[in-house]
Order: C-alpha cells, then sequence, then structure tokens
C-alpha cells in the first residue's frame, strides 16, 4: 500500500479515522490492528495529534459518567435526545395511555369526542397495561344502519341504539370518531360518561379517559351537555356548550361548565391521527414509511440495520395494519421482525 | 502533568478513598481471574484525579467503577483470558447507583452543559451510541445488543459521533490542552 501524499489527504478524513481508531483501542485492538495502526501513524505527523485530540475528547465525556443514574439503573439512550424528540415522546406515552380507556365517534357531515369513565376506578388498575395484541388490533369501522359511521380506536366499544325518533350511541369505553349521517327527524346522541354529545350535522371524535372526556369537532357543530349528575342538573350549573369545527371542548367531572378551545389545524390533525387511513407510498425509503406508521400507532417500527434505508417500496397500506405490514416485510423484503416489547417492533435484514 | 492542590487531596480522601474496598470486593467477585488488581486500582485513580485536576465529574463513584470495569476487561484481555460467560453484562452503574447526586443538579450544572449539549447536537444514532457508551459505561458490545445493530455499525456511528463532538467543542473553544 502506498501512502497518498500529504496534502491529498483531507483533514476531516484524518480525524474520522483517528476517532475510528480511538473507539477501536477502547474495545481492544487486534495484532493486525495494533500493526495497521502503527504503520498509519508512521505514514503522517498529523495522524499523531489527531489521534491525541481524539482521545481527549473521549476521555473529556467520560466526565458524564453517570450523568442522571439514579433514575434507575436502565440505560435510557435517548436521555440526551434533543427537547422536540423529548417531548413528542411524552405525548406519545400520554396517548397511549389514554387510549386504552377512551372511546370516539363521526357524521356524514363530521364530528370526535373523547371521554373518560369516572365511576369505576377499579379499571384504572387494569387499563394501563395493554396487552400487544390490543395494540397492533387494527381499529374497527363500523356504518350504522342509518348510514352514519363510526371508527372505534382500539379498545374501544359501543353500544347503539336507533329508533324511530332517535339515534343514541353510548361510548362505553376508548375512543371513537362519529361520521353522522343527515336525518333531521332523528337527533344522533353520543353519550360519554356522564356527558352528552348532540350531533348537528357533523363529524366529531369522544375521547373517555378518567378526568372526563374530550371532544373534537371536525365538520359541523355539536352540542355539549352533562347529563350524569342529578345534583349538578338540579342546580343548573352545567349549561350546556356548543363546539364548532375545530374546537376542543374539555368536559372533566369536577368543573361544572365545560372548557370550550379553539385548535389549530395541526393539532385537530394530531387529535384524530388514530384513525386509520390508507397511506400511499410510491417508491418511498423505508424510513418514511415506518416514519408513517410510527405517527399514527402506539407500537414503534425501527430499523435495526442502516442498510434496511435502501429498501424502497410502492404500495399502499391501511395506517392501522402494522401486523400485515411487517408480515410483508419478512416474507417478501427478507426482513426478519424482532418484537423487543409490546411497543417496539425491530426489523433486521435476514440471514 | 497535574499536581494536586491540598482542595484536591482532601476531596480525593474524603469522596473516593472510603470507596475502595467496595471496589475492590467488586472486581474481585466480577474478575476472578484479574491478577493485578492493585495496578488496575491505581491506574483508575490516576485517571480519575487527571479528569478531575481540569474539570468537574459528574459522578465520581460511576466514573471510578465504569473505569475499573473498562481496564479489567483490558487487562484481561492482554491476560488472554476468556471472559467468563455473561461478563459482558456487568451492570456498573446498578453499583454505581449508590451516591448519585440528585439528577438535576447534575443536569443542569453548568460545567457539563458543554458535553451534554455536544452529545444532544449528535444525529439520533450516534447521540444513542455515545449516550450509552459514556453516560452509562456500556460496552461497544453491550451497546449493539441494546440498540439491536452490530458492533461495527455501534464502532463507525460511536467514530462519527466522537468527531462529531470534537468539532463542536471546537467551535465553541474548548480545546485539548496543548501538548508538550
Amino acid at each position: 500500500m502506498k501512502p497518498a501524499p500529504r496534502s491529498s489527504v483531507p483533514p476531516d478524513d484524518i480525524e474520522q479515522t483517528a476517532a475510528l481508531w480511538v473507539l477501536r483501542r477502547d474495545r481492544g485492538l487486534t495484532a493486525t490492528e495494533q500493526d495497521e495502526l502503527s504503520l498509519w501513524l508512521a505514514l503522517d505527523a498529523r495522524h499523531g495529534e489527531a489521534l491525541a485530540s481524539a482521545r481527549w475528547g473521549w476521555d473529556e465525556l467520560d466526565r458524564l459518567t453517570g450523568l442522571q443514574t439514579s433514575i434507575g439503573a436502565v440505560a435510557d439512550p435517548d436521555l440526551l435526545a434533543p427537547k422536540a424528540t423529548a417531548k413528542a415522546a411524552s405525548r406519545f406515552r400520554r396517548r397511549i395511555f389514554w387510549g386504552s380507556f377512551s372511546l370516539a365517534a363521526a357524521a356524514a357531515v363530521a364530528f370526535g369526542i373523547f371521554l373518560t369513565r369516572s365511576n369505576s376506578p377499579a379499571d384504572f388498575t387494569v387499563a394501563p397495561t395493554p396487552n400487544a395484541v390490543a395494540l397492533t388490533a387494527p381499529c374497527e369501522h363500523r356504518v350504522l344502519e342509518d348510514g352514519s359511521i363510526v371508527d372505534l380506536n382500539r379498545g374501544a366499544r359501543i353500544d347503539v341504539q336507533l329508533t324511530a325518533h332517535e339515534r343514541r350511541v353510548r361510548l362505553l369505553e376508548g375512543e371513537a370518531n362519529f361520521h353522522v349521517a343527515k336525518d333531521a327527524a332523528r337527533p344522533f346522541v353520543v353519550n360519554a360518561g356522564d356527558f352528552e354529545v348532540r350531533a348537528i350535522g357533523t363529524v366529531f371524535n369522544v375521547e373517555l379517559h378518567p378526568a372526563g372526556a374530550d371532544v373534537v369537532v371536525t365538520e359541523g357543530r355539536v352540542r355539549l351537555q352533562r347529563t350524569g349528575s342529578r345534583l349538578a342538573r338540579l342546580t343548573h350549573e352545567t349549561p350546556e356548550a356548543y363546539l364548532n369545527a375545530g374546537q376542543l371542548g374539555e368536559l372533566r367531572q369536577a368543573i361544572p361548565a365545560a372548557q370550550v378551545n379553539t385548535l389549530t389545524p395541526t393539532e385537530v390533525e394530531e387529535r384524530i391521527a388514530w384513525q386509520p387511513r390508507m397511506l400511499d407510498f410510491n417508491d418511498a425509503p423505508l424510513s418514511e414509511i415506518l416514519a408513517k406508521f410510527n405517527r399514527r400507532n402506539p407500537v414503534k417500527l425501527r430499523i435495526a440495520d442502516a442498510q434496511l434505508n435502501t429498501v424502497r417500496l410502492s404500495a399502499t397500506f391501511r395506517s392501522d395494519n402494522v401486523e400485515g405490514f411487517v408480515r410483508l416485510m419478512e416474507s417478501d423484503f427478507a426482513m426478519r421482525a424482532e418484537r423487543r416489547s409490546d411497543r417496539e417492533i425491530v426489523l433486521w435484514r435476514a440471514p | 502533568m497535574f499536581t494536586p492542590d491540598s482542595e484536591q487531596a482532601r476531596w480525593f480522601a474524603e469522596e473516593i478513598l472510603p470507596q475502595e474496598p467496595e471496589l475492590r470486593a467488586w472486581l474481585r467477585a466480577r474478575f476472578p481471574m484479574l491478577r493485578d488488581a492493585d495496578d488496575l486500582v491505581q491506574e483508575c485513580y490516576t485517571r480519575l484525579l487527571q479528569a478531575h485536576a481540569t474539570g468537574p465529574i459528574a459522578c465520581p463513584r460511576a466514573f471510578l467503577f465504569v473505569s475499573a470495569r473498562n481496564l479489567a476487561l483490558n487487562h484481561l484481555r492482554h491476560q488472554r483470558i476468556e471472559r467468563p460467560e455473561g461478563a459482558e453484562e456487568i451492570d456498573v452503574l446498578a453499583v454505581a447507583d449508590g451516591g448519585v447526586p440528585p439528577p438535576d443538579a447534575v443536569a443542569h450544572a453548568e460545567d457539563f452543559q458543554l458535553l451534554i449539549r455536544a452529545i444532544q447536537s449528535l444525529p439520533e444514532r450516534c447521540r444513542q451510541i455515545v449516550t450509552l457508551r459514556k453516560i452509562y459505561g456500556l460496552s461497544q458490545k453491550e451497546v449493539a445488543s441494546r440498540l439491536a445493530i452490530s458492533e461495527h455499525t455501534v464502532e463507525a456511528q460511536g467514530s462519527i459521533g466522537l468527531r462529531k463532538c470534537i468539532e463542536f467543542f471546537r467551535r465553541h473553544g474548548y480545546n485539548p490542552p496543548a501538548r508538550r
């Protein structure tokens, strides 16, 4: 091997090579590597300087050893994730947590509601640890006899009663989105815990959670009302509230009046991102596809091998069909899926 | 290269020396094949004092145990002894967990901000590798298994992370001491 002329080696490469040698030395050099390192050092005086500097930097980082170990001995690779990522992660955790209790509903025009069960604290201890099946199970899409559409988030349960005078849906648990078919003669009412959401030609989302219910309207208008507490009704302390498209109504057991906030389009989008939709990919890299899935599902897909990033595909998937997507990767794209936990699936290149 | 002043001598006597019996017991239990434990402990102290002389250390106890583990593995390599089964999984920080300063106090200490920000500025994979290796003291092999990537990737991405950290230091006027 002939040494390259000194001037042709970019300093950047020297530093990168030096850094690599520091890591190798740290894990222990093989005999061959020791020879290579000696050769490399002899090649150019700058190599030794670069190695010393890289060594210094590597040792400097040791000052952080044990930073925040009292959190527990579990190593968190994202301990120093930039703020935005950390926040997204905690929001994600919150959504999973709520999601397991929540229920939600939608209209031919469309609306959504989130509700909490208040009267059964026992569920509180059971619900926060949903199993893998529940997390990867697809969301349910139901068309009611009147033509209204209800999308149920994972774990949501509803009870539907359609009569000549009224359409009533009880959200028993979880989150649902309601797309209400227009029928002036028969009001469409969703009961979520102690609250009532009356659709006025609407698409809306309801999430039932321990503290109350959250309602987001994406089209039309709904009326919110407390129904559960007799005392509240007697004292007239629960005025009804109206929600318009783009608004969030927060109903809380402890607070008489619904709190109404106007959301930005992005916030609305986030609130209803759980709803399955078709994801179209045209020659997209795997990382982009995983990112789209991960944004919409509690189970995170990760790539184990950077080389998998060269995989590109054109396909259409239902956003909640994580299992199907993973099976396809295993059967047709020479990958192996490792289920790390009920929240994480790691994709490897098949050996 | 460094001259221990009285302040440092006191710090060493009060904070570090009392840990020696435990450190030795731990080394004996973890690395029964290790021959030169005395040298190794001295080497740990030298590293610790050198670092302490030029700046703060987040958690001296963790630093001590992680250094000891790394040095022990190195020594064993030189003794050409096969590592005992499971030796890779040594949870150093579980040992080092006692006497850890309140996390916020450490994390917010200005002294560490440059180092922390350097790691924060890294691309995700590099950041995770440097975090696991340096803050949690995991070996390359442990990091590979924790992140489900090859050891080769840990090494390559880790070296990119290191180079970028050094660039970051340089941009912020933080440089290695001049070589004699």
